[in-house]
């Protein structure tokens, strides 16, 4: 038995930010408690290298480690995104943990980790390697959400996580094992050859194919926060600490969508109308739980988790309209959903009164009146994510039901039109209260400039993406097309 | 024939030492009972020609997490009784489910399929005179080489995660510290004082 | 050149955003205010210079060129990018719009000195000029709307500026309708560009256009010539924005802004967007005869209507606004025999002496702390001697006053190339236009020197305390006069060769199209002398009948007004216009809107619908978050039910 060769420079960028883990580990254990910022720092430095290695990287797509790991246009897309999202996520966490006494190095290393196992999933190209990156990931995420030990809503957050996770993988592992049963393997390719052997011959799909499918479904669907496995989402979101909600809120969505878009298309292309079936279930339900659930919450951050269950929903929209366009919708859908929770988070992270973190949705009455900047570009967080036009939210939605109707999903459209009505009661409750509500409370001044620069970056990209969409469109594009070789 | 007969001994046995570790009332039970089920997966696997999993069961499940499962559950004391209170009143529905997904994947067993070619693929061909021990190690350390490290760096982050989640430093605990031992002089650690006679401190 | 045209296209928008900033950000205060008045004022006048020299190296040096930013929109067949076309036309443009901007924010500085929103003044100037250089920069139809519509919005926020006066904010929502309605129309016609010829680059457009000259569509019930549908739904967006008859009712009312916005917006620039749009278009027009002539005819009925109504005005800007509107028809009716040429040459003269003679007044009203009414003037020559002066250079230059053959004002060279084209374009609507024309011009130069004498001679009739007081402006108001002076002197004898003259050809390329049996501006060098001369002496016989009734012999006019009651009622009320339309448009759809509200939407649509949806919505909302628990082992179980549920589905379904 030969051992296969390995190219290296196919896994760079993983590589680099795995190896600058370990390093940022020794440093921050070797100069102890105090070496927080430094380490934040040069996190971000190995996130934004890693980053410029993976855009360097993209190119033709080739499948790498024996067949383990895959380097494609999506996956490139995808990991730019959720290394911005990571890198955004440590520097919206630089002024909470100072505040609130959580400046510990392992925070950014973490990250770092976590990241690591988001850009295993993205490129994984085998069950395997697909299980390690998630249980990577997640087993960070577990840890980042318990990470303000002291207090029982984080420790509780982060315990229902680690069960709840638990539970999905084990589900994820059944599935796993029952396609293995059925194809003899593990990987993609194979699986996707067995799948469209059985299609091609006439046969119908068997039975245990699609209970595998829909068990890896349901994990996936766990990940990404969609209905009816969503409900850790709120109590996790309000429980964890707010840099790590903002964290949870961006990068590892990015990643689940980006893994769950990879499993549906590449193993299981062929049964598409078969597994369509389930996820325009799940898209349903997730849009009008996003829709409904949120109406009542007073709490900011479950509110932001309601929000991002119905965006998940309407991501998987574009998988049920499927085809290229409808991939290149979802790329689309998340890297606009990035800046829009990105600038949201921004200002929930920033917002104190006397100096301790508050996060009731009524906190924010009569912001215009103390930090007109700040409630204008959170209005245009709030606008964009209702999908209201010229708003860059306006045409994530846009390309999503536009992929829908040609896809001939009618329902799903009217559908995801209709709950945008409802979401947007909320949205726009929170614009309402800002602009015309009376402050019992002000919040503090000044607003945290760290916070305001990211803050600015977002909201002008949300408000001005109109301006010149084609780029993004382009790459979102290149980016699907990827995915469907030939 | 000897092979069937160990093989339902060691599920039924299995099997019903699961059910036990559930339905136990004494928590230690329960643990030994999972003991059980542990070795009785082990001797399956060894039924199967995977005598290096086997081993492995025995010495991480059983001598490692199942002991300390014991420990936890001796230290902490608690109440499983009071946990287990609302079995009853979700064992209809909960029961009703679990049938429901029980009999949907007897039916799927019952019609497995394999796909064409799935033969070849999984059929894993033993090379005359490599030991099942062998073979693995050398798919990890080639193949598998990828998720091998990475598996390296989940347990990495557990470890992180366990350090990060508990380890205190609790001020007025009095720690030895080898490196400012040593590095005392006379000088940092003597104080000579002159007293004038007479005058006291 | 391509820095050049950034530097002019968008240091206005960078001027605004500089002003803006601070309102944003809640800051008040004197140095914000002058923070405010450099920055935009900086930032335009650089753009002037850089406009300048984009006329001297595109438009004397003949070097047209386009480039493109970014694509804008790209969806399916439908492209439209954000780029800036730079040929004779749009230089042209750019000079005036940059130039009279510039006068206008340092004029403002003086004007607005006691307001106490100056940041937010100088923001909307800065963004109208933005707007207005997009639209003149435009390269597709698209982009061009964008220009038009962004005027349109800096236009209301600049009339509705003083948002506590509720004329303001009549006057503002009034202009904003009736230019909807003009807008309706270019939009249409955008959309029936882009069906005709899948394109809305112009270029692209304009290349296409002879291929389709023999093609019909049908619109709405009937079925038409198509490229004179498309230009008559075109000319009424034009109509509206330039207040052409029919359409021009916002305009007078448009004055209850500040005077520095009737000068740049309501003179100068944004109301010629449509004789550009005209202009800019004229491959199109060229080819649709029919529609021609309705522009011909239409500009010319403008002209004589506004000149009437001007006659006896007695607010001192309304007077302006109504010559203005005057003017306008005759820039429309030269572009309607085809002399477009004389029509941007005529927009470019008016551009300064109409500034110049808003401005002026302007400086009137600031002498008398406010008062408009020309009644309550007379007596100030004395008093203002600079104002009157140049009231008087811009009065000349509209009335058109020069001696012929040797030198004259900006005005007689520009508004006489047109009479001449009108009549050598040797048809029905060019007589007709030439004609009223010429009847226009005397009641013009007839009704500018009673705005003089009104104004500045006889004695004082208001206000005494408000007259011993009445002083000269400030420097930094007189300097703008001075340059647009300049301008309404000389503009035309300097402009006169390029634009209509032997070097027109050149100087146009290929900007402006003329089919070669339409060139009527070549025609109109060959006309008899006594069409040359006419214009002239209607423009003397009107001064000095003005002269005869307001100096000479002062209680002639209430005579008159008393003889001629209904005539003069009829003019006083604007031809009873506002009338007409509060009757026929604005009260029945106010009945309408109050029934549909009331019965329609109140009663069925609230009640069934929103109001119902809303408390059931919250309900659902209830139940939805009473899922949420809390405990791990509810969601454990609520996602294995999922699972269960999904693989049964494919259990049952197969």
């Amino acid at each position: 038995m030969n051992a296969p060769a390995f190219s290296f420079s196919a896994a760079l960028p993983e590589l680099f930010l795995s190896l600058s883990g370990l390093a940022l580990l020794l440093f921050g254990a070797l100069t102890g408690e105090k070496s927080y910022r430094r380490v934040a720092a040069l996190a971000l430095i190995a996130l934004l290298v890693a980053a410029v290695l993976v855009l360097f990287g993209a190119g033709a797509r080739s499948v790498e480690f024996g067949g383990l790991f895959v380097v494609d246009g999506f996956g490139a897309f995808m990991k730019a995104l959720v290394l911005l999202g990571a890198a955004l996520g440590i520097v919206l966490s630089l002024d909470y943990n100072r505040r609130e006494e959580l400046e510990r190095f392992e925070f950014p290393v973490l990250i770092v980790f976590a990241t690591v196992g988001m850009m295993l999933m993205i490129s994984a190209s085998d069950l395997i390697s697909l299980y390690l990156g998630l249980e990577l990931q997640s087993l960070a995420l577990y840890v980042m959400a318990a990470f303000r030990r002291d207090s029982v809503k984080s420790t509780e957050a982060g315990l229902k996580y680690f069960v709840l996770g638990a539970l999905s993988s084990g589900m994820l592992l059944y599935g796993a094992s029952l396609i293995y049963g059925f194809t003899g393997s593990t990987n993609f390719a194979a699986i996707a050859g067995a799948v469209s052997g059985v299609v091609k011959s006439g046969a119908p799909v068997p039975l245990g194919v699609l209970f595998g499918v829909v068990f890896v479904l349901a994990a996936l669907a766990f990940k990404v926060s969609a209905a009816p496995f969503h409900m850790w989402t709120p109590d996790v979101y309000e429980g964890a600490p707010t840099p790590v909600t903002a964290f949870f809120a961006v990068a590892p969505k990015v990643a689940a969508t980006a893994l769950l878009v990879r499993v549906l298309i590449e193993p299981f292309g062929a049964i598409a109308p078969q597994w369509q079936q389930v996820v325009w279930l799940v898209a349903v339900l997730s849009m009008i739980v996003g829709a409904f659930a949120a109406i009542w919450q007073t709490n900011v951050k479950r509110l932001m988790a309601y929000s991002s269950i119905g965006h998940v929903g309407y991501a998987l929209v574009g998988l049920v309209a499927g085809g290229p366009g409808g991939v290149s919708a979802i790329a689309l859908y998340m890297a606009i959903y990035l800046f829009m929770n990105i600038a949201a988070f921004s200002v929930i992270l920033g917002m104190r009164v006397q100096g301790r973190a508050v996060e009731r949705i009524g906190d924010l009455a009569g912001l215009s009146r103390t930090h007109p900047l700040v409630a204008a570009a959170l209005a245009v967080a709030m606008f964009a994510m209702a999908g209201i036009p010229p708003l860059a939210g306006f045409f994530s939605k846009f390309y999503i039901f536009d992929a829908a109707v040609r896809g001939g999903h009618y329902v799903l459209a009217v559908v995801g039109v209709l709950t945008s009505v409802f979401g947007a009661f909320y949205y726009l409750r929170i614009v309402k209260l800002m602009y015309f509500d009376e402050a019992t409370e002000t919040l503090d001044r000044p607003f945290p400039a760290s916070l305001g620069a990211v803050l600015a970056g977002a909201t002008l990209f949300t408000f001005f993406f109109f301006l010149a969409p084609g780029p993004l469109v382009r790459a979102a594009n290149a980016a699907a097309a990827s995915l469907f070789p030939g | 024939m000897i092979q069937a007969i160990a093989f339902y001994l060691f599920a039924g046995v299995m099997i019903a030492s699961a059910v036990m570790v559930v339905s136990a009332r004494n928590p230690v039970h329960s643990v030994l009972f999972l003991i059980l089920a542990f070795f009785n997966a082990a001797a399956l696997f060894v039924l199967l020609g995977a005598e290096f999993l086997a081993m492995i069961l025995v010495v991480v499940y059983v001598g490692a997490v199942a002991v300390l499962f014991l420990f936890v559950v001796m230290m902490l004391d608690i109440n499983f009784a009071l946990l287990r209170e609302g079995f009853m009143r979700y064992l209809p529905v909960g029961g009703a489910v679990g049938l429901v997904l029980l009999a949907e994947l007897v039916f799927v067993g019952m019609a497995w399929i394999d796909a064409a070619g799935s033969a070849q693929l999984r059929a894993a061909p033993m090379h005359g005179g490599v030991d099942n021990t062998r073979a693995l190690g050398r798919l990890i350390y080639t193949h598998y080489a990828l998720v091998f490290q990475a598996s390296g760096l989940v347990l990495l982050v557990a470890m992180i995660g366990a350090i990060v989640l508990t380890l205190r430093q609790r001020p007025g605990v009095k720690r030895q510290d080898i490196g400012r031992q040593l590095s005392r002089t006379r000088d940092t650690g003597v104080e000579i004082v002159k007293i004038k006679p007479r005058t006291g401190v | 050149m391509k820095t050049l045209a950034l530097l002019a296209v968008f240091l206005p928008l960078a001027g605004f955003a500089l002003a803006g900033l601070p309102i944003v950000a809640g800051r008040k205060g004197h140095g914000v205010d002058r923070w405010a008045q450099l920055a935009t004022s900086i930032c335009v006048g650089v753009a002037a210079l850089a406009s300048m020299s984009l006329f001297w190296s595109v438009g004397l040096g003949h070097q047209p060129t386009s480039f493109e930013l970014f694509t804008w929109i790209d969806s399916g067949a439908f492209e439209a990018s954000w780029a800036i076309k730079l040929d004779a036309l749009s230089v042209v443009m750019l000079c005036v719009v940059t130039i009279v901007s510039t006068c206008v924010h340092v004029y403002s500085i003086g004007y607005m000195s006691h307001d106490p929103a100056i940041p937010r003044f100088m923001a909307y100037l800065s963004l109208f000029t933005f707007f207005m250089l997009m639209l003149v920069t435009a390269d597709n139809f698209v982009q061009m709307f964008f220009g038009w519509e962004g005027v349109g919005l800096a236009s209301y926020l600049l009339i509705g500026f003083w948002y506590d006066r509720e004329s303001a904010n009549a006057a503002s929502i009034k202009a904003f309708v009736v230019n909807r309605v003009g807008d309706f129309g270019f939009a249409l016609g955008i959309f029936g560009v882009f069906m005709m010829f899948g394109s809305v680059h112009f270029d692209t457009v304009f290349a296409a256009a002879p291929d389709h000259v023999g093609d019909q569509i049908s619109f709405l019930w009937f079925e038409g010539h198509a490229l004179t549908i498309l230009c008559l739904l075109l000319f009424v967006g034009a109509m509206g924005k330039s207040a052409q008859l029919g359409l021009h009712t916002w305009l007078p009312d448009a004055m209850e802004g500040p005077t520095p916005v009737s000068a740049l917006i309501h003179a100068a620039t944004m109301v010629t967007a449509g004789v550009f749009m005209v202009a800019r278009l004229s491959p199109m027009f060229e080819l649709a005869p029919a529609a021609l002539h309705s522009v011909c005819i239409v500009g010319a009925l403008t002209a004589i209507f506004a000149a009437s109504v001007g006659l006896v005005q007695n607010d001192i800007k309304r007077v302006i606004a109504y010559s203005t509107c005057s003017q306008l028809g005759y820039m429309f009716f030269a572009a309607g025999v085809s002399a477009y040429s004389a029509a941007i040459f005529h927009l470019m003269t008016h551009a300064f002496f109409k500034a110049l003679l808003f401005l002026g007044s302007g400086s009137v009203i600031h002498a008398l702390e406010g008062e408009q009414d020309m009644r309550r003037m007379g007596g100030l020559g004395p008093k203002i001697r600079i104002t009157y002066w140049m009231m008087m250079i811009g009065s000349l230059a509209l009335a058109g006053i020069g001696i012929p053959f040797v030198f004259g004002l900006a005005g007689f060279y520009s508004k006489d190339i047109i009479l001449e084209s009108a009549f050598a374009a040797h048809s029905g609507p060019g007589a007709f236009a030439f004609w009223l024309g010429i009847a226009a011009a005397g009641m013009t130069a007839f009704y500018s020197w009673r705005l003089l004498f009104m104004t500045f001679s006889g004695h004082a009739r208001g206000d005494h305390h408000a007259h011993e007081h009445a002083h000269e402006s400030p420097a930094v108001m007189l300097v703008p006069l001075y340059v647009l002076a300049v301008g309404a002197v000389f503009a035309g004898v300097l402009g006169y060769e390029y634009f209509v003259g032997h070097h027109r050809e050149a100087f146009w390329g290929a900007a402006i199209k003329v089919l070669p049996e339409h060139d009527s501006v070549e025609h109109a060098h060959h006309v008899p002398v006594w069409v040359k001369v006419l214009p002239l002496v209607v423009s003397v016989a009107g001064i000095g009948m003005s002269y005869g009734l307001y100096i000479r012999n002062p209680a002639k006019p209430a005579e008159l007004a008393a003889r001629f009651a209904g005539l003069y009622r009829f003019l006083l009320n604007k031809w009873w216009f506002d009338e007409l339309y509060d009757r026929i448009f604005v009260r029945p759809s106010f009945a309408l809107g109050m029934g549909f509200w009331k019965k329609g939407d109140a009663a069925v649509i609230d009640g069934l619908g929103a109001d119902g949806l809303a408390a059931n919505t919250l309900v659902a909302a209830r139940r939805m978050s009473a899922l949420q628990t809390g405990y791990v082992y509810h969601y454990a179980f609520a996602m294995l039910i999922g699972v269960v549920a999904f693989a049964t589905w494919y259990f049952v379904s197969r």
